[in-house]
C-alpha cells in the first residue's frame, strides 16, 4: 500500500525516531511503511493521521 | 512510576543483555545436566526473567510492535509446521528402524507425542483467540479451554506413555503393565 507518511513527516520536521516513538512502535516500523512495504493496523493508521492532524484517507493510498 | 530520566537504556543495550543471558543460561543449562543438578538453571532462569523484566522497564524506546506480533505469529506457524513434518518423518524412519535399536521406538514415540501436543497447544490457542473476540466471557472460555487441554493431555498421556510394554530382562521379553500386543519376536540380548 502506497502512503504519503514520508513527505508528512518531513513537513512536521520529525526523524523516524522521533515519529516512532510518538506513535508507539519501533524505528523500522516507520521505515517498512514509509517503504510501502508493511500495512499497519488501524490504531497505527489512525494514530499517525491523528500525529500530522490528517486523515487516513490523505495519508494512504490504495493501489 | 518510573519518571522518564529512569528509562535510561537503548533496545540495542537491552537486546544485548538478553543475548548473554541467553549464553549464560545455555551454558548453565548444559553444564548442569552433566552435573545432574537441576536447582541451579531453575535458580538461573527465574534471576534471567526477573533480570530481563526491571531492564525492561528502563528501555524508554518500543521492544516491540505490532509488526513484531504479525512476524512472531507467521514465523511461529511456520516453525510448528516445519517441526511437525521432521518430527513425522523422523517418527516413520525410527519406527521402521526399531529392529536394529529398541531405543528408536521411545524416540519416535516421544516424537509422536511432542508433535501431538504442540499441535493440540497451537490448537487451543488459536481456538481461544479465534473466539474471544466474539464473547466478553473471556476466562470462560480459557478455561473451558484449559480444561479440554488438560483431559486430552491426559488421554493422550495415558495412550502414548510407554508404560504397557514388553521388555528386555535377562535374555527374556517381561510383560510390563498389560501390553495390547504379543512379545517381540526378535531376540532378546
Amino acid at each position: 500500500m502506497k502512503n504519503n507518511i514520508k513527505q508528512f513527516r518531513k513537513d512536521a520536521g520529525l526523524t523516524q525516531d522521533e515519529l516512532a516513538v510518538k506513535v508507539g512502535v519501533r524505528r523500522e516500523t516507520i521505515v517498512f511503511l514509509e517503504q510501502g512495504k508493511y500495512s499497519p493496523s488501524l490504531k497505527l493508521a489512525l494514530s499517525i493521521a491523528k500525529e500530522f492532524n490528517t486523515t487516513i484517507e490523505e495519508l494512504f493510498i490504495l493501489s | 512510576m518510573l519518571t522518564k530520566s529512569n528509562k535510561n537504556m537503548t533496545t540495542k543495550t537491552y537486546q544485548r543483555i538478553k543475548l548473554f543471558l541467553t549464553m549464560l543460561i545455555s551454558i548453565v543449562v548444559s553444564t548442569s545436566i552433566i552435573h545432574q543438578n537441576f536447582f541451579i538453571p531453575a535458580i538461573t532462569l527465574v534471576a534471567s526473567f526477573l533480570v530481563l523484566l526491571f531492564l525492561r522497564k528502563k528501555v524508554e524506546q518500543v521492544i516491540s510492535d505490532e509488526r513484531d506480533i504479525l512476524n512472531g505469529g507467521k514465523s511461529a506457524l511456520m516453525a510448528i509446521q516445519i517441526y511437525s513434518w521432521i518430527a513425522v518423518i523422523s517418527m516413520l524412519l525410527l519406527y521402521s528402524l526399531q529392529g536394529y535399536n529398541p531405543n528408536y521406538e521411545a524416540v519416535a514415540l516421544t516424537l509422536a507425542f511432542s508433535t501431538c501436543i504442540l499441535m493440540l497447544v497451537y490448537s487451543a490457542i488459536f481456538y481461544y483467540y479465534n473466539k474471544m473476540q466474539l464473547t466478553n466471557s473471556r476466562s470462560l472460555y480459557l478455561i473451558g479451554v484449559i480444561i479440554i487441554f488438560l483431559f486430552l493431555s491426559i488421554f493422550m498421556l495415558r495412550v502414548f506413555s510407554g508404560e504397557d510394554s514388553w521388555m528386555c530382562e535377562n535374555g527374556k521379553w517381561i510383560e510390563h503393565g498389560h501390553p495390547s500386543y504379543p512379545a517381540p519376536n526378535k531376540e532378546c540380548k
